[in-house]
């Protein structure tokens, strides 16, 4: 695997030293239009150069998914929290804990909207949650409820007993007048239906 | 793909099919409550968007050894302990794989992908 990322690593560097290379001929005025279009008209001339060009770039696609779905592959594999049982590899991506917290919205009726941000590092989990509050909420009794929540959600659904750090950022604060007032625009979105009165006599 | 350790018998040769395999560990870790369904990597979306179904994305692989190892990627119904149902699944699918296939199965690594969406638990899927 780690010779295949050192052929793709080369392989995207030669791409684009000759890309730049093949600017810097066209800057000197090395290169004339004249040449690229007797070079592409050579390589469409044959019905042989033009099945070596065809299979030459899906050959290049190919590579470049492969490459695509190594590196993100990779980059998947380190948004997860590790740990090994008797039979095998637990990984639990880090997008499940997001959903896990999310759902903790439903929980506490003062929060409008909850988006957590998760992030494992050698000390533990850090958990940022950016939220959006209900006017009536009072925000320091609140965020202090949703931090042990949100800590004693992570422990007893992952099991874990790292560190979890909870930090809280209140995006905004919505009052019942705003409430009303989007209630009210859906529903006079809903109501007027365009061209609703057209071809009436 | 057939496995290469095909096994003979004095009738003929017994191929198991990698799909057959991911479809063992598939059922045997739906048996596991806490489980919602089996997650999905971009073959087996491409593979139902073009319309065939029973392709999973659970990745079976073979070493040199003839042990076999299976990747399933989860998707965990919501309040259940995440460790304690992975490791059911783990359990379950070694079980059902050796009574089923007689392989020698190496390793059942378990990714969670996600908790279940609110939109499956409207779609009550």
């Amino acid at each position: 695997m780690r010779i295949f990322t050192v052929l793709g690593i080369l392989f995207y560097s030669s791409v684009i030293i000759l890309a730049g290379m093949v600017l810097i001929v066209f800057a000197f005025n090395l290169l004339q239009p004249q040449d690229i279009s007797n070079l592409l008209n050579y390589a469409q001339s044959s019905s042989n150069s033009r099945i070596i060009l065809g299979l030459s770039g899906l050959l290049l696609i190919l590579i470049s998914l492969s490459f695509a779905q190594l590196i993100l592959g990779r980059l998947q594999r380190e948004k997860t929290i590790a740990f090994a049982t008797s039979s095998g590899e637990v990984t639990i991506a880090l997008s499940a804990v997001e959903d896990l917290i999310r759902r903790l919205s439903g929980v506490i009726p003062e929060i409008k909207e909850l988006r957590p941000d998760v992030i494992a590092t050698k000390k533990g989990i850090i958990v940022d949650l950016r939220v959006v509050l209900k006017k009536e909420a009072n925000i320091p009794e609140l965020t202090s409820r949703l931090q042990e929540v949100t800590k004693t959600k992570i422990q007893e659904v992952l099991g874990i007993e790292e560190q979890i750090t909870v930090k809280i950022h209140v995006a905004k604060i919505i009052t019942a007048d705003e409430k009303d007032r989007k209630k009210r625009d859906v529903e006079k979105d809903e109501l007027t239906a365009p061209f609703s009165g057209y071809g009436r006599a | 793909m057939a496995r290469k350790d095909d096994s003979r018998t004095d009738l003929g040769l017994i191929r198991i099919h990698n799909n057959a395999i991911a479809q063992t560990a598939s059922i045997a870790s739906l048996e596991i409550e806490g489980v919602k369904r089996v997650g999905k990597d971009i073959k087996s979306n491409i593979m139902e968007f073009l319309g065939k179904k029973g392709i999973t994305a659970i990745r079976v692989e073979t070493n040199k050894n003839e042990e076999v190892k299976v990747e399933i990627p989860l998707i965990i119904k919501y309040g259940f302990n995440i460790p304690e149902v992975s490791s059911k699944v783990q359990e379950n699918v070694l079980q059902a794989l050796e009574k089923m296939t007689n392989l020698s199965i190496k390793e059942v690594n378990i990714n969670v992908q996600g908790i279940e969406s609110l939109r499956d638990l409207q779609a009550g899927r």
